[in-house]
């Protein structure tokens, strides 16, 4: 599943605003690999850096010192082809239906694909595989008003809308942030897709804890400017010293288990997913130990 | 490596830097008063000198609030097309207005003399000079602070029924969300730069295509600004907010020595800058 390295980055330094009062340090040595066809999750908490971090991943920040290569392109370099490195990832920021402009659904997901110069049936393609891909029905949607929409379908027509692009890493900021539960469970399920079954490589920030064991391969926690943490959500949801050195949160599903394991159980705490977790629960309760649940 | 995106980083109105100096312990009112009659006397000021200590001064105010000059410099990025293309303007076609001066260049409608040149030469310092002070003003001054400054000296006309709270109030949310909006631009930029839009790298002459480029963030800036202003209404409503009617502040200021001082000296400076016959 997990192919050569797509990006590798090596003791990343950035500060914003260099020379006013207001200059800071975002990032201070940060290191990362991800192999294409991964999926990472990228935490920690606000001001640790992840934004200005996913921003280095198309040039749109490029790097003060340290090494940062994205699909092959040295960002360090001064003369790069940047148009070629914002095709190849696609970065969708925070609230990304703020960006939508054009009066029709269809229009805003082929302005990124028109810009790049494609023909009309090409982009009419990409638009209605972007579209299938988020789950919004061509024929019936793409003359629709933007205004119009709820808040979780206009998110969809923005992913789409990157989507279009045909990107090979597609990164996320904190994709589900302020949808309900139902567009959540939905918009989960299509980035999970699109990694398993379009091979695309996927990184996203998220405070959801659920959300990043029930997608993420791989897990980078970050803070104060550096990564402090990196492995599987596995390794990261059970090393419970270093979650509370870091103040990670964890799924309900863990700290249930952990809860059980505490009150003298036998239960395997690794088992975060949801079913998972689910049938360590069920061992329990049919267990020997049902007798005992008095509570 | 300046990023190509980095906006706010030129933009200084606005931005409040509370480095505790002299000059931002003063009393606002007293600040904001003399700044205005300094800008006044700056801009009536058509000599070399009283314009080279106009700029002095302003350098001085930096020197004394403790914020970087070059900060304060780097507001004045954005406004040299501008400040360019008047001095062009005004060479090319101001020559006639004055009368007297040494001719240095005739042509059709064209003239040069030293007046013009004077003209030229003045209105560029003198356009840098207001805009360090105004920078020095908001840099230094809270928004808060500001806003009751205004009030305060606005509330004389409330005789005469003039909204003053009403204005106060707006001058202070225009200046409050300065900073804001140069975040949520950088942010929209960047967004449609990742769709493949690019920005002012079309050849300057097509200015149509120019303009269409930038459609992608004057749209979404409009929506944001519309639903900010919406926001802020329901926060303000939720508070209990009326206008119009008499309200109490937290912080009452009171003038002291040293801020009678300042008003002194201010007020001598711009005497001499309006009245003074420099040489030059």
């Amino acid at each position: 599943m997990s192919g050569k390295p797509i990006i590798e980055i090596e003791d990343l330094f950035h500060t914003y605003m260099i020379g006013t009062p207001m200059e800071h340090a975002a990032l201070k040595g940060t290191s990362m690999v991800v192999n294409e066809g991964e999926c990472i999750a990228i935490i920690g908490h606000t001001g640790s850096g992840k934004s200005t971090l996913i921003q280095h991943f198309n040039g749109l920040i490029r790097p003060d010192s340290g090494k940062v290569i994205i699909d092959g392109i040295d960002l360090t370099k001064k003369r790069i082809d940047i148009k070629a490195l914002r095709r190849n990832v696609g970065l969708v920021f925070q609230n990304p239906e703020d960006q939508i402009f054009e009066k029709l659904i269809g229009d805003d997901i082929a302005y990124g694909p028109f810009k790049q110069g494609l023909p009309l049936k090409e982009v009419r393609e990409r638009v209605k595989w972007a579209m299938d891909m988020v789950g919004l029905n061509f024929e019936e949607m793409k003359d629709r008003q933007t205004f119009a929409l709820s808040g979780g379908q206009k998110r969809k027509v923005a992913l789409a809308g990157i989507l279009a692009l045909k990107p090979k890493i597609l990164v996320l900021d904190e994709p589900t942030a302020g949808l309900d539960p139902r567009s959540r469970n939905e918009l989960l399920d299509k980035i999970k897709s699109l990694n398993k079954l379009e091979n695309l490589t996927v990184i996203f920030v998220s405070h959801n804890m659920e959300e990043v064991a029930y997608l993420a391969d791989r897990v980078y926690v970050m803070a104060d400017g550096t990564d402090v943490l990196s492995g599987t959500p596995e390794d990261i949801f059970t090393d419970k010293e270093k979650l509370q050195r870091y103040q990670i949160g964890t799924p309900e599903t863990v700290q249930a288990l952990y809860r059980l394991k505490d009150l003298g159980y036998n239960v395997t705490t690794s088992a975060f997913t949801i079913s998972e977790a689910a049938d360590e629960i069920i061992k329990v309760l049919t267990g020997g130990e049902v007798e005992n649940h008095g509570k | 490596m300046a990023s190509e995106f980095e906006l706010s980083r030129n933009i200084t109105i606005g931005q409040y830097v509370p480095t505790d100096s002299f000059i931002h312990r003063l009393d606002p009112r007293i600040k904001l008063l003399i700044f205005t009659v300094l800008v006044l006397a700056i801009a009536l000021n058509t000599s070399y000198v009283g314009n080279a200590l106009g700029l002095l001064l302003s350098i001085y105010l930096f020197w004394a609030s403790k914020i970087p000059v070059s900060y304060g410099l780097s507001g004045i990025k954005p406004a040299i097309p501008f400040i360019i293309i008047l001095a062009v303007l005004q060479l090319i076609f101001q020559g006639n207005v004055f009368s007297g001066g040494t001719v240095y260049f005739e042509y059709g409608f064209i003239l040069i003399t030293s007046e013009s040149i004077r003209l030229v030469i003045v209105s560029a310092v003198r356009f840098v000079e207001i805009i360090l002070l105004s920078s020095v003003l908001t840099l230094s001054t809270s928004t808060t602070e500001l806003t009751h400054a205004i009030q305060s000296l606005l509330s004389p006309l409330k005789k005469i029924k003039v909204p003053v709270h009403e204005l106060s109030l707006i001058i202070t949310i225009a200046i409050r969300f300065v900073p804001t909006f140069a975040i949520e631009m950088e942010k929209m930029m960047k967004a449609q730069a990742s769709r493949g839009a690019d920005f002012g790298s079309g050849e300057w002459w097509r200015i149509i295509q120019r303009t269409k480029d930038m459609l992608p963030i004057i749209i979404p800036l409009f929506n944001i600004a519309l639903s900010r202003a919406e926001d802020l209404i329901l926060a303000m409503e939720s508070r209990c907010y009326t206008p119009g009617n008499d309200r109490s502040t937290y912080s009452v200021y009171k003038a002291l020595g040293r801020d009678y001082l300042v008003l002194f000296i201010g007020l001598l400076f711009s005497l001499l800058l309006l009245f003074y016959p420099f040489p030059y």
